[in-house]
């Protein structure tokens, strides 16, 4: 590739070590600046995010806040027990996939849509101000962006009905309708969210080579070809990673949101793993249920996001690590 | 690139087929700041009836009279601009190196560093340790203990690592030729070759900061140093009427609704101004008006 | 601006009327003694500059200075648990829901049993539990030991049974008197028009809550709740039950469901929120709901204008089927607020002999009134609060801002909430009174490890598949047909588990 491999630590199988030890003093010597760099963010993310780590025992104990963590008793995985155990359970965890799955199919490419459909937008003010107003909703809290899907949805004051009501149709209590909260729940995700969330791919196609498109133009392109040929495969590192990203979140579904929609009727299809833990949880602080049940929502999403990490190094160049 | 006389027909569809779409989209993603900003000016009754809609019922600015009038309001705005625009600063002092040499491929262990950094995302320590974390660090009810502890996150950093990736060797190149040590490099070739990738990063820290309000509520003794949103939650607090007592507001003109509403449209109003400001490098062709080789 | 008249003046007054040394009875120590306190409240801190804790400091020479942790929260419970983990434990901890704390972390080690301490060193408390035995029973902790002097409020009633007057008018039928003739009045308000638009708008019984539809089980001998949080436990003659699994609630939910289909019950009850009752009632459209005494009296004099001849008045509850008038929902009357004392505490005894004097004449009058002269005046040896700060804002937060009515172990007065409460409220409680419809009151059990475990295990589950079944039934029916299914799963889910281990729970406190 480029002649800086050579300083890349190539296959060392036959060296003595006395001969690696010489390589990465002159690597340290050569390099030290990069290593200056990178210092800072290591030293952060040891002092904030690494040193309390050890809170994630609490998920194997019966935590005290008196006591604190090293004077809790170890249970082991009993709060795993209590969880995976619960009849429940079972049910809120495929709900969480299901949510996830849908919202990963309909929710992810939204953003990517709708940065290109930006990028293909000529007028620069309506691109500017249209821009602008769709990633509002991010701002507004979620307890605001609830009441108006409630109110949208109701059978006597709600738009929707409004609108089905000219073409003939009843009003529908969507709210209590086990087979309607999906997609509401996950519209109203992507409503609020893929404003902001296009932002990125924004950033990624405004970086790509204009002369691309350029000679493009000369050869006679379309708009759309350009779009298929040039722009999607430029932003596709951009998207890869976020994919991965978003394939580790696939265990949190907006649990607030949830909570502010759902209705026991609908749990059927609403409980998720969070609702699920917050509903178990609420007769006190219960810090280490809480924490088992992070620890097992992380321990499979990073199994996913390590699943979907290879392939992605395998198939492209991309990847999280 | 916009001669649009070199469109096709089938070109000159899809972009007004784009333009309905996004003005569609717009619309619906509009309203529900006309709605708050309705109801920051209702009536406090209209307000909590439910009843307002798109435009304000019972026109009054008591809300506003209410939120202006108290002092901490003003002091919490201050914080916030302190917070978004402090924390964003250091959080870019941070993660712009950091980013760069992740992104270098001779940096030995990276895989490993990159691992390090995003095991974070998805493995945290907890509440109670990560405050006692920062006890032990003395750093709670202090400004720089707020822009400090949250300066960093792993999603920003790969995100920037990997706009870093994309940007051609040969310019680096260009420049190590010339005798560019690596924070020259940084520097002179990275940084102006990436500026959607920075607007971006920036802007996310400081909608990040400026959304922010758990730890600042946890963390912050003092009353003098809270961002808004932490007044906006404590104002919600204080104006929810008492169940058993039933003395409502609803007299003076304003209610909580009213009052949450106005607070909210007030911490949105800077967004809308600064967005344009970031929105330009978002342009393409940015690049090339970087370096020349 | 008036915080710091009010301030001045309490300042002022308590100078001029009280010499350097008081006449001393209440004195507790002679020479000042201090102690940091934690009271956390939503809207409040622990604030040495209260005129009542400047009273107190004058009465009993103990001074409280405040140290409240998580004062930018308004989440109580984080407050407390930060505090709690941070290793700095004020003297005094106190505020809102701390039972659950202390009575975990007391038998840890972190409160001091006061027990002991009160039969000793404070006898008014004293005086006052053995008055009222099951009061203490009801907030001990497991272990037997009391951890912390509760908030007792005084006030019985909660929640009432409220008609529109106006429309029974309309209607030309009276107040009914059991449950068929509700049923014969809510038709009659879905169907005959009493707002008089012409449209078939009207919704006859509607709530803020909607649990507070299931009060309606109890027309029918069923019940909701035995305590003020819903779809909890109640108590039966000694015995722990459950509403949702009685045969009155199985007859409840049944006509519950008739008459939702029957658009009598407000179709969206699910979904309306808390902004049921305003918009309902000011769009002329709420015909009968079960709502709070206090805050829903506002509403005769605020539409009186928007609605000509709006009425809406508290009634009796109606019979039901076996002529029992029941009104479900009451006030605790002993809350989980209040105050404790902490491992920290370099003085138990003098600190437990200060809480004792809010449990005396002067301190009690101080916690609930104010500072005399300032506040209140005493006409005919009761306190009655001035007519100026009563009209100068809602009376309670105006209280708080003074240290008064704030969540420190005390005993309410209902004599000060009574000054300011609506007319039409004061009838309607007298009403609520004179026909003594209140009811045996569920206050809570305090597990220990064997029947938490069980409780943990099972509960919650419970009671999702209740709520998902009750939901389900007022929405569609079927419960005649899936009743025996439902109980069957009830006991397979653990529920008799659940009701023994509460019941074991409960006679090891109140004493069996």
């Amino acid at each position: 590739m480029s002649d800086l491999s050579e300083n890349i630590l190539p296959a060392t199988q036959n060296r003595t070590l006395s001969q690696r030890l010489t390589w990465l003093v002159d690597h340290l010597k050569r390099e030290w600046q990069i290593y200056v760099m990178l210092l800072p963010v290591i030293i952060w993310f040891i002092v904030f995010l690494y040193k309390p780590m050890y809170g994630l025992q609490v998920a194997f104990k019966d935590y005290s806040i008196f006591r604190g963590v090293a004077g809790s008793p170890w249970i082991g995985f009993e709060h795993f027990e209590t969880l995976i155990y619960s009849d429940q359970f079972g049910r809120a965890l495929r709900n969480t996939f299901m949510i996830s799955m849908l919202s990963l199919c309909f929710g992810f490419p939204v953003p990517i849509f709708l940065a290109l459909m930006f990028n293909e937008i000529t007028h620069h003010v309506f691109k500017r101000t249209a821009q602008t107003i769709v990633y509002l909703p991010h701002f507004i809290s979620t307890v605001i962006i609830a009441g108006i899907v409630i109110t949208a949805f109701s059978p006597s004051a709600g738009i929707v009905n409004m609108v089905l009501g000219w073409f003939g149709v009843e009003p529908i209590y969507f709210l209590i309708k086990p087979e309607w909260f999906r997609p509401i729940f996950i519209g109203s995700g992507i409503w609020q969210e893929a404003g902001f969330s296009s932002i990125v791919f924004l950033a990624a196609i405004a970086g790509v080579n204009p002369s691309l498109y350029e000679s493009a133009v000369i050869d006679g392109a379309s708009r759309w070809q350009m779009m298929w040929k040039i722009t999607l495969p430029s932003i596709l590192p951009t998207i890869i990673i976020m994919l991965i990203i978003r394939i580790g979140n696939l265990l949190e579904v907006g649990f607030e949101l949830i909570i502010l929609l759902y209705q026991p009727a609908t749990f059927e299809t609403a409980d998720v793993i969070n609702t699920f833990i917050y509903r178990q949880g609420i007769q006190g602080a219960q810090y280490d249920l809480a924490a088992a049940a992070g620890l097992f929502n992380a321990v499979i999403a990073f199994i996913l996001v390590m699943t979907a990490n290879t392939i992605a190094r395998r198939y492209s160049n991309t990847s999280l690590w | 690139m916009a001669n649009m006389n070199l469109y096709s027909r089938g070109d000159k569809v899809f972009v007004r087929l784009n333009m309905v779409l996004i003005t569609v989209f717009a619309l619906l993603t509009l309203y529900p700041f006309i709605y708050i900003a309705a109801v920051s000016f209702s009536n406090g009754s209209a307000a909590a009836a439910g009843t307002v809609f798109w435009r304000p019922i019972g026109l009054t600015i008591s809300a506003y009279d209410y939120v202006i009038s108290e002092p901490l309001f003003w002091s919490s705005y201050k914080n916030t601009f302190i917070y978004t625009f402090g924390g964003t600063f250091v959080s870019m002092l941070i993660i712009v190196p950091g980013a760069y040499a992740l992104s270098k491929p001779q940096l030995l262990g990276r895989r490993y560093f990159n691992l390090f950094v995003a095991f974070t995302m998805w493995f945290n320590a907890g509440l109670i340790p990560f405050f006692l974390n920062m006890r032990d660090l003395g750093l709670m009810d202090s400004y720089f203990g707020l822009i400090i502890a949250f300066a960093c996150n792993a999603f920003n950093i790969i995100l920037l690592r990997n706009f870093f990736e994309a940007i051609p060797k040969s310019f680096e190149e260009a420049a190590r030729m010339d005798g560019a040590n690596e924070f020259q490099v940084l520097w002179k070739v990275y940084l102006p070759l990436s500026k959607p990738a920075l607007a971006t990063i920036i802007l996310f820290c400081m909608v990040a900061r400026w959304n922010g309000f758990f730890w600042a509520m946890v963390l912050l003794k003092d009353e003098q140093k809270i961002p808004v949103q932490v007044y906006l939650r404590q104002v919600i607090a204080t104006l929810s009427d008492d169940e058993e007592f039933g003395q409502s507001l609803l007299n003076q003109g304003y209610s909580v609704e009213t009052v949450t509403a106005a607070i909210m449209v007030c911490s949105i109003i800077p967004v809308l101004i600064f967005y344009p400001f970031i929105q330009k490098y978002f342009n393409k062709g940015i690049m090339l008006g970087g370096v020349k080789e | 601006m008036r915080k710091s008249t009010i301030l001045a003046a309490a300042l002022l007054s308590t100078s001029m009327t009280a010499p350097a040394f008081a006449d001393g009875h209440l004195r507790i120590v002679d020479e000042p003694v201090e102690f940091t306190v934690h009271l956390h409240n939503k809207r409040y801190h622990y604030d040495s500059n209260w005129p009542v804790e400047q009273k107190a400091r004058q009465d009993t020479n103990v001074h409280l200075i405040g140290a409240t942790f998580g004062t930018n929260t308004p989440s109580s419970q984080e407050a407390h648990n930060l505090m709690l983990a941070s290793g700095d434990i004020p003297h005094i901890v106190g505020g809102d829901k701390i039972k659950d704390m202390v009575n975990e972390y007391g038998p840890q080690g972190a409160f001091v049993p006061l027990n002991d301490l009160i039969a000793e060193h404070a006898p008014n408390i004293k005086a006052f539990f053995d008055k009222y035995p099951e009061k203490m029973a009801a907030v001990s902790s497991f272990d037997g030991n009391l951890y912390y002097i509760p908030y007792l409020p005084d006030g019985k009633y909660g929640r009432a049974y409220w008609m529109r007057r106006d429309w029974l008018d309309a209607v030309g039928m009276d107040v009914p008197s059991d449950v068929n003739e509700l049923y014969e009045v809510l038709t009659a308000f879905r169907n005959q028009d009493p707002n008089g638009n012409g449209l078939k708008d009207e919704v006859p019984f509607f709530a803020r809550q909607w649990p507070e539809v299931l009060r309606l089980v109890t027309l029918w001998g069923g019940r909701s709740s035995g305590s003020d949080t819903y779809h909890d436990f109640l108590i039966d003659d000694g015995r722990i039950a459950h509403g949702y699994a009685g045969e009155g609630y199985r007859e409840g939910i049944k006509n519950i469901h008739k008459w939702y289909e029957e658009g009598l019950i407000d179709a969206e009850v699910f979904t309306r929120g808390s902004s049921a009752r305003e918009f309902l009632l000011s769009e002329n459209l709420g015909g009968m709901t079960h709502d709070w005494f206090a805050s829903t009296s506002g509403y005769n004099p605020k539409l009186k204008d928007k609605i000509p001849g709006f009425n809406l008045e508290v009634i009796v509850p109606p019979a039901s089927i076996s002529g029992k008038r029941i009104a479900e929902h009451r006030r605790i009357p002993v809350k989980p607020d209040g105050w404790a004392i902490s491992h920290t505490n370099p003085d138990p005894v003098t600190t437990i002999k200060y809480f004792d004097y809010y449990f005396t004449e002067e301190g009690r009058r101080a916690a609930n009134f104010g500072i005399e002269g300032t506040h209140y005046d005493m006409v005919d040896g009761k306190p009655i609060f001035k007519k100026e700060f009563m009209e100068a804002g809602p009376v309670n937060s105006q209280l708080y801002q003074v240290g008064s009515q704030v969540q420190r172990g005390y005993f309410q007065d209902f004599g000060y909430e009574i000054q300011w409460t609506n007319p039409s409220a004061v009838k309607g409680i007298e009403l609520y009174d004179a026909g003594d419809y209140l009811i045996d009151q569920f206050l809570g059990v305090a597990f220990n490890e064997e029947e938490q475990g069980v409780y943990d295990k099972n509960w919650s589950q419970i009671r999702t598949y209740m709520l998902e079944k009750q939901q389900a039934w007022i929405l569609g029916g079927g419960i005649e047909a899936e009743w025996d299914d439902y109980m069957a799963t009830l006991d397979k889910m653990g529920f008799n588990d659940v009701l023994a281990a509460m019941q074991s729970a409960y006679d090891r406190q109140y004493g069996g």
